[in-house]
């Protein structure tokens, strides 16, 4: 598991960046009375994009490839999936969608760490 | 020893398309790679380039730019190549700083112009998630090394784990426009070239790993 606290810190900026952004894309992009199954779909789809876009112009360089794109991925997905449904359902605030994104970041490093952990090291014999 | 003629069948020359699609990565190249990727997976690849033998005939494919010579260890004999001419100019200022001897030649994997069973261990990084036909690129691989040789690569491939999987295959489409798959079947196709997997060491999740293999006796 990453232990150095520059990549630490890095990936923790990074996915609560995209996680944020992504949240508050698709709260103004969605609203009361949308499909709130096109809208999931849509929305994930813009978190995805968005990670790239961001991972890609300013984070890949200094964090690192694979460890940023993944997990950053998975946030903009489960942001943009919580936050557009709620959004069908009922105006989402900046303040809210701020606090939807930071906690899908903090999930998606939950998942990510804890995964990392357990299937990391070596194979013998495969 | 007979002159291989390798690669798959009815390979073209060179891959042009592929061979351009890098030339044109090459300026940005050290850009986008040289400080987070090459610093976290540091570690790893040092510890995987720690294994090229001071007497072994060593392949290393794809130098790119050749950000990954400050791993090798000093004083061996390398065989290199890449499809890109832009990458190897680009390499030159850290062949020439290294402490050892490094032959950098643009040349693709499908056409190689070496021997058969000429090298005791290959060595690729970040290779054969661009390898626009894997199990062929192995394949050739296969036929330039010796019986009992080790081929070691450091690579990211697909997952198996959902939801990554379904996210890579997503990717995939978009980052093979200007680089690699996100998706490949490494140790399958690793496997299906007809080496033995030796030891596989995942260094994230079972998406970047460092995978050994041998050529059978």
């Amino acid at each position: 598991m990453e232990d150095r606290p520059y990549f630490i810190v890095g990936d923790l900026i990074a996915n609560l960046s995209v996680g944020i952004l992504s949240a508050i894309a698709c709260a103004a992009l969605f609203g009361t009375g949308s499909n709130m199954f096109f809208a999931m779909i849509v929305g994930m789809l813009v978190g995805m994009v968005l990670a790239m876009v961001l991972g890609a112009a300013l984070f890949f360089r200094y964090f690192g490839a694979m460890e940023v794109m993944i997990p950053t991925s998975l946030t903009g997905m489960i942001a943009g999936m919580i936050v557009s449904m709620w959004a069908t359902m009922g105006a989402v605030s900046t303040s809210g969608a701020i606090f939807l994104g930071a906690l899908s970041a903090a999930l998606s490093l939950i998942i990510t760490y804890r995964l990392q952990a357990k299937i990391s090291g070596i194979q013998e014999g495969v | 020893m007979s002159s291989a003629n390798l690669g798959t069948k009815n390979a073209p020359q060179t891959d042009k398309a592929t061979q351009r699609k890098w030339d044109n990565a090459a300026k940005a190249f050290d850009f986008m790679t040289g400080i987070g990727p090459d610093k976290r997976w540091g570690p790893y690849k040092s510890l995987m380039l720690a294994n090229m033998n001071a007497d072994a005939d060593i392949l290393f494919l794809a130098l790119g730019t050749g950000l990954d010579i400050q791993f090798f260890p000093p004083q061996r004999n390398i065989q290199a190549i890449d499809i890109s001419p832009k990458m190897l100019e680009n390499a030159q200022a850290r062949i020439d700083q290294y402490d050892g001897s490094i032959n950098a030649q643009t040349m693709d994997v499908h056409q190689m112009s070496f021997e058969a069973e000429q090298f005791d261990q290959v060595f690729t990084s970040c290779t054969f998630c661009s390898v626009p036909n894997p199990i062929g690129g192995l394949k050739a691989l296969y036929q330039v090394m010796k019986p009992g040789a080790d081929l070691y690569m450091f690579e990211h491939t697909g997952s198996k784990h959902y939801p990554f999987k379904l996210m890579m295959d997503l990717m995939t489409p978009l980052t093979r426009k200007v680089g690699p798959d996100m998706n490949r079947t490494t140790i399958d196709n690793v496997q299906q070239a007809g080496f033995k997997i030796q030891q596989i060491n995942n260094v994230y999740l079972d998406i970047v790993k460092i995978i050994h293999a041998t050529k059978p006796e």
